[in-house]
């Protein structure tokens, strides 16, 4: 038997065989799918979507307004009637503290004419009987 | 160095498809004939050749200059063919050498191999061998690449890819000589 030798043996060939036209028709191929990867490859929030979101976001907010005033009253004032009767109904608060507070116009213009006849002034000071705290005041 | 300047015209949007175009006719051949030696069916090369393409393409601007451009590109194929391998091997449920013993025998009947005893013999006597040797012979054998070039593909020294030829030639001689 012959020693098999492959310095010796001429070349032998892989075998392998190519369809026809194959390497023809590669290039196109591998351009096709190039292009098909750089499509796929975009960034993950393409400018477009960016802009659709920030106006998505624009609204919603607009929207919410009407809905924020239902929610909040608009007049967040008290009316001068409510504020009165929570004045004089804190007992901690006198009549001293309030005119301190005045100024000197706002005190004139509280001063108001009562046309008290003597005879009502007279029937008032015998009905009451502490008449030291009107001499001191 | 022209080298240099080719990786240059790549790298540049004005000229890289005609860059890209020149190293696909360039490189189309022998890296198929590299890749259809590993993966031994022809369905399998074009996908896998396909996808080297791709590869090179996407990952030149990654490309340092370390090694030669022919090296690298190579490196990728080599890479891309062996997970294929590998893959397929893991789909199919069995080893690898099992896998490829399986394309073996069935290369007769395949429509893209050459039926011809010599060279069936011949594949025959390759798929004996571990992985390794295996990719080495043919590089050596069927593609003639340089053992310089080959350590830099492999990324295994000139002195270890000689040995590991020169048992795989041997294991062959006696494969081959064997009725």
């Amino acid at each position: 038997m012959n020693k098999f030798k492959l310095d010796k043996e001429p070349k032998i060939d892989s075998g392998f065989k190519i369809p026809e036209n194959y390497f023809e028709t590669l290039s196109e191929k591998i351009q096709i799918q190039l292009q098909e990867k750089e499509t796929k490859v975009v960034p993950l929030i393409s400018k477009r979507y960016k802009w659709i979101m920030a106006v998505a976001a624009i609204l919603v907010l607009a929207l919410m307004i009407p809905f924020y005033n239902k929610i909040a009253p608009s007049n967040t004032e008290l009316d001068d009637t409510t504020l009165e009767d929570y004045i004089t109904d804190q007992s901690s608060i006198n009549q001293y503290d309030l005119v301190s507070l005045l100024e000197a116009e706002d005190i004139q213009n509280i001063k108001v004419e009562l046309p008290i006849e003597n005879e009502t002034i007279e029937d008032h000071l015998y009905s009451n009987s502490n008449i030291e705290q009107y001499i001191i005041e | 160095m022209e080298e240099t300047d080719f990786i240059l015209k790549l790298l540049d949007p004005k000229t890289q498809n005609e860059a890209f175009k020149k190293l696909l006719s360039e490189y189309q051949k022998p890296l198929y004939n590299h890749i259809r030696n590993i993966v031994l069916n022809h369905d399998d090369a074009d996908d896998v050749l396909q996808n080297t393409f791709v590869k090179v393409f996407q990952y030149l601007k990654t490309f340092n200059g370390d090694s030669k451009l022919f090296s690298w590109i190579y490196r990728i194929a080599t890479n891309e063919a062996l997970t294929f391998i590998k893959n397929k091997a893991k789909r199919n449920g069995i080893s690898s050498e099992s896998m490829q013993s399986k394309i073996v025998e069935n290369l007769a009947a395949d429509t893209y191999f050459d039926f011809s005893g010599i060279q069936l013999k011949l594949q025959k006597a390759i798929n004996e061998l571990p992985e390794k040797q295996q990719l080495v012979f043919k590089m050596r054998y069927f593609e003639e690449i340089k053992y310089e070039d080959m350590s830099e593909i492999l990324g295994t020294s000139v002195g270890a890819l000689k040995a590991s030829y020169h048992h795989a030639a041997k294991k062959i001689e006696i494969f081959m000589t064997k009725d």
